[in-house]
Order: structure tokens, then C-alpha cells, then sequence
């Protein structure tokens, strides 16, 4: 589970702070070694801001602890004087001859993390990022050597199937199937690691169904991969057997996984279907699923199996989504620029015995901005969520962007709530960044919807995306308008 | 943070990790000593200003005698990180 601390910034709260750090990470599936590495990096900043940021002055630092199913981040913001860590280089022999050890704890930082980034937004303050990644048993490795993933193409004779909730003892069948579906060409490689699959399920990060025969042999696995940020779930993780395929299990787990989302109170599931063929696509469309954003540059190149002899593009997804919920409810704010398009998209829903009434548009004018960060080091892409905007809205962006530019980005997206008439000058501005439509993400923050547009630093091939639906194919059309005139 | 000490020297047991907090509480307890005897057995961590901080007692002005007890795995790898494991003589410092 995901953790904030709010400390004083004072000495004698390192302590509780690290332990807190040292625990979190355990409990979240790091080795104590690892663990204590992370522990180590916290203290070595938080000592740091002490000494340099906040010197005797009082102020407070925040430390957001995140999960995902590869890594454990850890950022720490805080708003004191300015000071760049990274202009102190630790020298050996500076220290071992003159006693000089400055730059030491830096060092440290960089030696007990896998990636450790700092951000230098300005006035909105400065934050750290310490990344950690799991360390962890590969399928393969657990597998007999002589075993040939082809082997498996040949279908079983039919039998009966047992349907269960899929448990954290059954992450090694769900590893395996994979690996003998798939071989190495899945997307998501946390599904190649039992212990990653094995704590997502412990935690709740993620609940599924899994399928077995009559001898108790897994024959498919499908999950829901819980959002951290707004009560809904993505359909992301399916796999069937393939010497059990053309027998209705995907079917059968679809409606169980919609059945279990309703029970666990989701409001609604959303499908992030690769545009590199249609198949995934028209699975999400036959269950009801509306596509309602393509999002560019999602993933970077793949190969799939059985489908492709080349590498693909990197890889884009149409955003297809199925709400669960009588209550969701149309925004009463829709950008001038986007009005027709959006409508559009939220017309699609109207039809399913459901209202799509107006909420409420934010009436308080904030003076400022809150925006919040995610940066995906596996897909080389930058997720900003606008929480509040302020009239520091182009600065906020600005520092921000200032402090990310030198890392090696794909794409930038920007997600803007429809809750504020700002959202006109705020899209105005982007576009002039460079930003272009992607669409409309359904209850993605704090169960609110948000309107995403996206910045497109490589080169896209637009040929290369295959769309499915009517709205699939309308907004490739009006993005790669966009993406044209940028 | 638990010690003991004498004219000459000081034994502490850190209740947790050895950090900037327990370095000020210690250099506070040791005054003029010239023996420090520190027990790690409870640290996850020791960090680049406790290893600082010792390595100015045993190679500086005071030229103090440090011995540790338990010190966690981390620390010989900071250590050797930071560069100063060839300057230690770690068969003395730390206690079979």
C-alpha cells in the first residue's frame, strides 16, 4: 500500500522516519538488505535537507512512498533553502588527505539505489527520488531447461474447468503460463516473476481468476489491476493456455473479473488495448468497453509473438473503458476546444441504462497550482496530474518540466480535471508547448474525470496504428492532425 | 541510547541506526575519552556522517580508539564506497 509522511523538519524525527522507510519497504516485498539500502538513502537526504536546506529554520518535508509491481519509490519533497546535491562530488582522496568528505552522502544515496533522481522544481520546492527494483526469481529459471514453450500448441482433449479467485500460492502457474504462452514476448514483464506476482496479489494491488482443469494443471489467468489513485481497475493482465484456446475461458473469466469488480466496490474498468493489432480491441468492445483516448508512445518497441517478424514502434493504446456505476456523472465543464469530440465520447455511454448528468464545477479560484508527478523509468514516459489549478498554472508546469527534461522521456502526459472553466486557458497554453489531444480518461483521479493530452518526443509512424471502433478511428484522425501541425 | 563510561572511556548500545542524531549524542557523551566502544547488534545502517564522524576520532587530532560491535552488513559496503576501508584496520575495530 502506498504511504505519506508529513514530518517536522527536526533531527529528532530521523529515527522514527527510517524505521518507518525500513518496514515499509519489507512489507512491500524488498530484501532486509534492500530494505535497509532504502533506509540508508532516506536517512542520508533527509540528514542533508536538515543540515543544508532547513539549517535551524523550521519547515516540513513530505516522503510519498510508492509500489509498483517492479520497483519501490521512494520521493521526498520539501520546500527549504535552495541547495543542488549534485554539485558536491565526493572525492577519496580529498578525504582520506584532508579530512574533506564532502559530497560523501550523495555518494552513498546513488550506491544504495538503482536510479536516484533529483528535481529541482524553483519555488514549488525540491524532491528526491529514490528508486529501488525487486529482486527476483525469473520463471525460466524455476522451470525445467528441457521445456519448449511451442511444445504446448498442440490442443488438449476437452475437459472440465474450475474457475477460482486466483491466490498468492498460485503465482507460479500464472508465471508459467505465461512463459509457455507467450515465451519472453509478453508486455508486462513483472509477469515473468512469481514473488512480484505473489505480493501484488497479497497486497490487493491486483485480483483475478484463474482457471484449472480437472487434474489441476492452470489452463488461463486474467486480473484486474487495481488503480492507487481512484476506485477503478484495469483489465491488464490475460492469458489462455494455448492448448486450451477456442473454448470460451476468456469469456467466462471477463464476466467473473466484472463480477468481483463490482463486489470489491470499483466504479469502473478501463482496457489499455495495444494498437499494434486490433485483437485486444475488439475482446474489450465485445464486453461492453467504450474506447475514449489513444494514447501515443505508451510503451517503448516490442516484439510479439506469432504476430510480427520486426520490432514494432513503440507501442500505443486505445483506452477503452466500462463503467460499473449508476453514479458517474458527465462534468458540467468541457473545454471550448474540445467540446464536440468529448461529447462525443461520453454519448457513447448514455445508451447503457445509465445518466450522465452534470456534477458541479469547482467554484473556488486557487492561487496555487498543485501538480503531481509519475515517472514510468521502465516506458521511459512522464505522467503530470494537474490536482488544482492556480494561477501559477504555466510556472508550476514550467519548473516542473525543468526539473524532468534531461531524462530520457518518450512521451509527457498531462491529465487536466473537468472541474474548472481553467481548463480553457490551461489547454491554450499547452498546445503552444507542443501538447496534443489524447482524450478522455473516465474517474482516473480521485474517481473525477480527466481530460489527457500528451507531448510526443519521437517519431510516430501513424500507419502503424490499428484501430478497432468508430471513436478509436476518429480520434487517430484528430490526433494525427495534431501531431502534424506540432 | 544506553552507555556506560569511565574517566577514559565510554561503551555505548544504540537503541536503533547510527545516525546524525546518535553521532551528536555520542560526541556529547565522550567529552576528552580516548577509548569508544559502540554496539551496532540493533542498526540496519550506520551512515557517511557516523563513519565520518569516527574515522575523525581515530585519524584526527583526538585520536581516539574505536571498537564495534555487530556493525550490519551495510557499513563495510559505505565504507568501502566512500573509500576509506584501506585506512581502517577493521581486524582491530570491529570484534570478533
Amino acid at each position: 500500500m502506498e504511504a505519506h509522511l508529513l514530518l517536522e523538519a527536526r533531527l529528532a524525527m530521523l529515527g522514527s522516519a527510517t524505521d518507518f522507510t525500513f518496514k515499509w519497504c519489507v512489507n512491500m516485498g524488498l530484501s532486509r538488505d534492500d530494505a535497509a539500502r532504502m533506509a540508508l538513502a532516506t536517512d542520508e537526504i533527509l540528514t542533508d535537507i536538515l543540515l543544508h536546506g532547513y539549517k535551524k529554520e523550521s519547515g516540513y518535508i513530505e516522503i510519498w512512498f510508492q509500489y509498483t509491481f517492479s520497483e519501490i519509490e521512494i520521493a521526498i519533497q520539501e520546500k527549504g533553502e535552495p541547495f543542488d546535491p549534485e554539485k558536491y562530488i565526493y572525492d577519496p582522496n580529498r578525504a582520506l588527505n584532508e579530512h574533506n568528505f564532502v559530497g560523501a552522502a550523495l555518494l552513498s544515496v546513488q550506491k544504495m539505489t538503482d536510479q536516484f533522481l533529483f528535481l529541482n522544481r524553483g519555488k514549488d520546492g525540491k524532491e528526491f527520488r529514490l528508486v529501488k527494483q525487486f529482486r527476483s526469481t525469473h520463471i525460466k529459471d524455476l522451470l525445467p531447461k528441457h521445456l519448449n514453450p511451442e511444445d504446448l500448441n498442440e490442443p488438449e482433449p476437452n475437459c472440465e474447468y474450475l474457475i477460482t479467485p486466483a491466490t498468492s500460492e498460485d503465482a507460479e502457474d500464472i508465471a508459467k503460463l505465461i512463459y509457455r504462452s507467450y515465451s519472453y514476448t509478453y508486455t508486462k514483464e513483472d509477469l515473468y516473476f512469481p514473488k512480484r506476482i505473489e505480493t501484488a496479489i497479497k497486497h490487493e494491488y491486483k485480483f483475478g481468476t484463474i482457471v484449472r482443469t480437472e487434474s489441476g494443471g492452470p489452463a488461463g489467468y486474467f486480473a484486474v489491476i487495481k488503480s492507487t489513485d481512484s476506485l477503478i481497475g484495469e483489465v491488464g493482465e490475460a492469458v489462455v493456455s494455448p492448448n486450451h484456446r477456442s473454448r470460451g475461458l476468456m469469456t467466462k473469466m471477463m464476466n467473473e473479473l466484472i463480477k468481483m469488480s463490482k463486489q470489491r466496490g470499483l466504479m469502473g474498468l478501463f482496457g489499455m488495448a495495444s494498437t499494434f493489432h486490433i485483437i485486444s480491441q475488439k475482446v474489450n468492445e465485445k464486453y461492453g468497453f467504450k474506447s475514449t483516448a489513444l494514447i501515443i508512445s505508451k510503451s517503448p518497441r516490442k516484439l510479439y509473438k506469432g504476430m510480427a517478424t520486426e520490432a514494432s514502434q513503440v507501442v500505443s493504446v486505445v483506452m477503452d473503458f466500462l463503467p460499473l456505476t449508476k453514479l458517474w456523472r458527465k462534468p458540467v465543464v468541457l473545454p471550448e476546444a474540445y467540446e464536440e469530440i468529448l461529447s462525443e465520447l461520453y454519448a457513447q455511454f448514455s445508451g447503457q441504462n445509465r445518466t450522465i448528468t452534470s456534477g458541479k464545477a469547482t467554484a473556488v479560484e486557487h492561487d496555487q497550482t498543485e501538480l503531481s508527478l509519475t515517472i514510468n523509468y521502465e516506458t521511459h514516459n512522464v505522467l503530470i496530474t494537474v490536482k488544482q489549478y492556480g494561477k501559477t498554472f504555466q510556472t508550476s508546469y514550467m519548473r516542473l518540466f525543468r526539473s524532468i527534461e534531461e531524462l530520457n522521456i518518450n512521451a509527457i502526459y498531462i491529465d487536466l480535471p473537468l472541474n474548472s472553466p481553467r481548463i480553457n486557458a490551461a489547454i491554450e497554453w499547452l498546445r503552444g508547448q507542443g501538447f496534443i489531444f489524447s482524450g478522455l480518461m473516465p474517474l482516473f483521479h480521485q474517481e473525477s474525470d480527466h481530460m489527457r493530452m500528451q507531448k510526443i518526443l519521437t517519431h510516430i509512424n501513424f500507419d502503424l496504428i490499428k484501430t478497432y471502433t468508430e471513436l478509436a478511428a476518429k480520434l487517430k484522425k484528430l490526433i494525427q492532425e495534431e501531431y502534424n501541425a506540432v | 541510547m544506553q552507555y556506560s563510561k569511565n574517566k577514559n572511556r565510554i561503551e555505548v548500545q544504540l537503541p536503533g541506526d547510527f545516525n546524525l542524531n546518535a553521532v551528536r549524542l555520542i560526541s556529547e557523551e565522550l567529552g576528552d575519552r580516548k577509548y569508544l566502544r559502540i554496539d551496532l547488534s540493533k542498526a540496519n545502517f550506520v551512515n557517511s556522517k557516523a563513519i565520518i564522524f569516527l574515522h575523525k576520532l581515530m585519524f584526527g587530532e583526538k585520536k581516539v580508539t574505536v571498537r564495534l560491535k555487530d556493525p550490519p552488513k551495510l557499513f563495510f559496503e559505505l565504507l568501502q564506497t566512500l573509500g576509506l576501508h584501506t585506512e581502517w584496520n577493521l581486524d582491530e575495530i570491529v570484534e570478533p
